[in-house]
C-alpha cells in the first residue's frame, strides 16, 4: 500500500504544506463555493447541473477512474456520456448531498483551491493521467478525512454512472436485461 | 409480451390520487386517518384500517412509478426510486443507505426475501427493552396472515448460480442454509427486483394493500413532503405537507394541510424521528433518532471457472444463519449471510475499486460471486449505532460510527464469507475493502484479512435495513411509543414502521414491519370504532 509520504516528487514538507492548505481551503470551500456560483451564470451549457469549470476536470478524471473499462478508440464519446450521467444524478440528489458534491467538484476546479486540493498547480487541460493518478491516490490515504471521503464519492459517483449505461456492458460481459 | 399494468388500470376506474406537484394552489384535505408513508408499514395499515370502515389518506413524498415504469435499468431507477436519488449515506459519507422512495416505499425496490421476526429477537425485545405482548406465540398468526396476503413462500425453483455459491459452500464446510421465502406470485425469475419489478410479480405495497385501500375508498397523495406536525397541547392538529417538484428534489411552493382524527408516521427508520424532530414533538428523554440500526453490511467478492451470471435470477434464495446466533444473543456480533443481485452499476460501486484492478474484476463480472454479512447491531451495549440529526434544511442525516465491537464482527464476516466462496470452488476472492489484494486461498485470505485496517472509507459498507429511532416498549424513559405504537406523549398519533424496533432484527426486515403494524392497524382499528 503507498503512503502519500511515498509519492514520487513531493517531499514530507511540502505534503505537509499541502494539508495545511488543504484544511484552510476546505474551512473556507463553502463560502467560496457560494461566492464563485453567485458570479458565474449557473450550470454550463448543455447541463442542468454542472458548471462550466467542472468540465475540464471531470474530462480528466473519469478516464483515470475508468482506466481499463473504457472502450478503445471511443473516449471522447464515453466521458461524454459519464458527464451526461453524473449531471443527471445530481439533478435528482437532495439539495443538500448535491451541493456537497457540487462544492467537492467547485474545490477540484476552481483556481483559488485546485492547487492546494489536489497538487495540480497548472491548469486540469494540461494536467497528465499520472499526475491526476498521483492526486486520487494522494487523497485516498490522506490524513485528513474530508479527502479521504471525496475520494471515494468521486470513485462511486463515476463507476455507478459508468456500469449504469449500455456503453460499459461488453467490457463486463453484462448483456443488459432481457427482453420481452 | 404485454403485461397488464394493474396500478394503471386502477387509476382509469376513478381511484382518488393526487399528484401534489401538480397543484396550482394550496390544498386542505381531511380523512379519518392520515398515514404518512406508503411503505410496508402505512400501506398494510392503510389497507386494514379502510377495510374497517375508515376514510383514509396515504401521504407519500416520492413519486408514482408503476410496472410500466420499470424498464430495468439502473441508471433509471436509481435516481428516480431511492431516498435522496440514491445519494442517501451516513453522515461521514462512510456507508451508503438503500431506502425506497416513492409510492409502495422501500417494498418497490427490496429483494422479496421475508423471513418472520426472529424468536431470539422477540424474546430480547420483551427481556431488555419492555416491549410487551408481541412475544412469537402472539405474533405469529400475524406474520401467517400477511405471509398469506403477500404470497410469501420459499423459492420453489432452483436458486440461481450466485446464491448457489453460497449454498454449496456451506453443503461443503457443513454450515447451516437454507431456502428463503419470497413475497413473489408468478415470479419471472428476472432478477431485477431492486429497480422495481416489471412484471407485477412482487408483491409490494404497489400491488396489493394499496390498490386495496384505494379499492375501499381510501386516498393516496403522492409528491408531497410531511414537513412538520402541528401540535396543540398532548394532541396532533394537523399535518402540513409541501408539494414536492416531479424530481422529488424541491418544494414547488404549494402547501398541503391534513387534518385527521388519528395520524400514523409511517416514513421509515430516519424519516418518521426526523418528521417529530422537525415538529418539536415533545421527547423528555432525548430518545428520538438514537438507536438507529442499519444491520451494517459487508461483501465479499469471488472470481469462479464457471459462468454465474449473477444478474439474473431471483436475487435472493438462499441464506445461511451459521454465524447468526451461534455465540448467544449477545454475545460476539452476529450476522446473516446472504448475497446481492450483481448488475454491473451496483457491483462496481459496491467494490469502488477504481483504474485497471476494478476494471479487470469488473470484466469477470459473469464468473464472479458476491456474498454479504448483515450485521446484527443493537444487541449488545458496544454495538454501534446511529443517530438521526437535521440538516440546516431540514433534511434528516444519520451519523453512524464504528465501534471494536462491530469491528470484530467485521474481520470475522470477511473470513467467513471467504471461507465459504473458497469451499466452493472460487479460484480468487477479494474481499471488499480498498486494502484486500486478490487472495488465490483461504490461508492467503486470511493473512490479508488479519491485517486489513478496519477504518470508515478503507472498508466499503452498507445498509439497506435502517431500523429504529422511535423505539417501542412500556417504560417513557426508554420508548417513544408504547408496545402499540402509541405515542408516549401525543395522544391521537402512533408510529407502524420500521423506527419502532428497539434493535436491529436479525433478518432482513420487511415481513417483521408487515406482521407487527398488521397487528398494531387491527387494534386501532378497534380502539377507534
Amino acid at each position: 500500500m503507498n503512503t502519500s509520504t511515498e509519492q514520487p516528487g513531493i517531499s514530507r514538507r511540502q505534503l505537509l504544506r499541502c494539508g495545511l492548505l488543504g484544511t484552510l481551503v476546505l474551512a473556507t470551500a463553502g463560502g467560496i463555493a457560494s461566492v464563485t456560483r453567485t458570479l458565474r451564470s449557473g450550470p454550463g451549457t448543455g447541463y442542468r447541473q454542472l458548471r462550466e469549470s467542472h468540465i475540464p476536470m471531470l474530462r480528466r478524471i473519469i478516464p483515470v477512474i475508468l482506466d481499463g473499462a473504457l472502450p478503445a478508440g471511443e473516449a471522447d464519446a464515453t466521458v461524454q456520456a459519464v458527464l451526461d450521467g453524473l449531471d443527471r444524478s445530481l439533478d435528482h440528489l437532495s439539495p443538500a448531498m448535491r451541493s456537497q458534491s457540487l462544492q467537492l467538484f467547485d474545490l477540484l476546479s476552481l483556481d483559488l483551491t485546485r492547487g492546494a486540493a489536489t497538487g495540480i498547480w497548472r491548469s486540469w487541460e494540461n494536467a497528465t493521467s499520472e499526475q491526476v493518478a498521483n492526486f486520487l491516490s494522494r487523497w485516498e490515504h490522506s490524513r485528513l478525512a474530508l479527502f479521504r471521503q471525496g475520494y471515494g464519492a468521486l470513485n462511486q459517483a463515476i463507476l455507478l454512472v459508468w456500469y449504469g449505461q449500455p456503453l460499459a456492458w461488453a467490457h463486463c460481459g453484462y448483456p443488459g436485461p432481457p427482453r420481452f | 409480451m404485454l403485461i397488464p399494468d394493474l396500478f394503471r388500470h386502477g387509476l382509469e376506474r376513478g381511484w382518488q390520487v393526487q399528484n401534489a406537484s401538480q397543484l396550482v394552489e394550496d390544498l386542505t384535505l381531511e380523512a379519518d386517518i392520515a398515514i404518512v408513508g406508503s411503505g410496508a408499514g402505512g400501506a398494510t395499515s392503510a389497507e386494514i384500517l379502510s377495510a374497517a370502515g375508515f376514510r383514509v389518506l396515504l401521504i407519500e413524498e416520492g413519486g408514482l412509478f408503476t410496472s410500466s415504469d420499470f424498464r430495468m435499468q439502473e441508471n433509471e431507477a436509481y435516481p428516480t426510486l431511492y431516498q435522496e436519488g440514491l445519494g442517501r449515506l451516513s453522515k461521514d459519507g462512510a456507508i451508503t443507505i438503500l431506502q425506497g422512495r416513492a409510492v409502495g416505499g422501500t417494498t418497490l425496490v427490496n429483494w422479496t426475501s421475508s423471513f418472520r421476526t426472529p424468536d431470539q429477537t422477540l424474546a430480547h425485545w420483551a427481556s431488555e427493552h419492555g416491549v410487551v405482548g408481541h412475544d412469537s406465540r402472539s405474533m405469529a398468526p400475524w406474520f401467517e396472515r400477511m405471509e398469506q396476503r403477500l404470497g410469501v413462500e420459499r423459492w420453489a425453483a432452483e436458486p440461481n448460480a450466485n446464491n448457489d455459491v453460497l449454498r454449496r459452500g456451506c453443503e461443503e464446510l457443513g454450515l447451516h442454509w437454507a431456502v428463503i421465502p419470497r413475497n413473489v406470485r408468478g415470479c419471472w425469475n428476472l432478477g431485477y427486483c431492486g429497480l422495481g419489478c416489471p412484471t407485477n410479480a412482487k408483491q409490494s405495497m404497489l400491488v396489493t394493500c394499496i390498490p386495496a385501500m384505494l379499492d375501499q375508498g381510501g386516498s393516496l397523495l403522492y409528491l408531497a413532503r410531511a414537513d412538520r406536525l402541528l401540535l396543540a397541547g398532548d394532541r396532533v392538529a394537523g399535518i402540513e405537507c409541501v408539494a414536492m417538484d416531479e424530481r422529488c428534489v424541491a418544494p414547488t411552493g404549494r402547501r398541503v394541510r391534513v387534518r385527521a382524527r388519528h395520524y400514523i408516521l409511517a416514513g421509515g427508520a430516519i424519516n418518521s424521528p426526523a418528521l417529530l424532530m422537525r415538529s418539536e414533538a415533545p421527547d423528555p428523554h432525548h430518545l428520538l433518532g438514537k438507536r438507529t440500526f442499519l444491520h451494517l453490511t459487508s461483501f465479499s467478492w469471488a472470481q469462479f471457472d464457471h459462468l454465474i451470471n449473477p444478474f439474473y435470477g431471483a436475487p435472493q434464495s438462499i441464506y445461511s444463519d451459521h454465524f447468526q446466533w451461534r455465540d448467544g444473543v449477545t454475545g460476539p456480533m452476529g450476522y446473516k449471510l446472504e448475497v446481492p443481485p450483481m448488475q454491473p452499476g451496483f457491483s462496481a460501486t459496491v467494490l469502488g475499486e477504481p483504474g485497471t484492478p476494478g476494471a479487470g474484476l469488473m470484466e469477470q463480472l459473469p464468473n464472479s460471486n458476491m456474498l454479504l454479512a448483515l450485521l446484527r447491531d443493537g444487541f449488545h451495549p458496544d454495538s454501534a449505532s446511529g443517530t438521526v440529526t437535521l440538516r440546516g434544511d431540514g433534511s434528516p442525516v444519520l451519523d453512524y460510527q464504528l465501534t471494536d465491537y462491530t469491528r470484530e464482527g467485521l474481520r470475522r464476516s470477511y473470513l467467513s464469507m471467504a471461507e465459504i466462496q473458497f469451499a466452493a470452488g472460487a479460484k480468487l476472492v477479494k474481499t471488499v475493502h480498498r486494502d484486500a489484494t486478490p487472495a488465490r486461498n483461504m490461508a492467503q485470505a486470511r493473512e490479508i484479512i488479519e491485517q486489513l485496517p478496519l477504518e470508515r472509507y478503507r472498508a466499503l459498507l452498507g445498509s439497506a435495513h435502517v431500523m429504529g429511532g422511535c423505539p417501542m416498549g412500556e417504560d417513557p424513559q426508554h420508548a417513544v411509543t408504547d408496545s402499540l405504537g402509541r405515542h408516549h406523549q401525543l395522544e391521537n398519533l402512533s408510529i407502524h414502521d420500521g423506527s419502532l424496533f428497539p434493535t436491529s432484527i436479525g433478518a432482513n426486515p420487511q415481513l417483521s414491519i408487515y406482521g407487527l403494524t398488521a397487528k398494531l392497524a387491527s387494534l386501532l382499528a378497534e380502539r377507534l370504532a
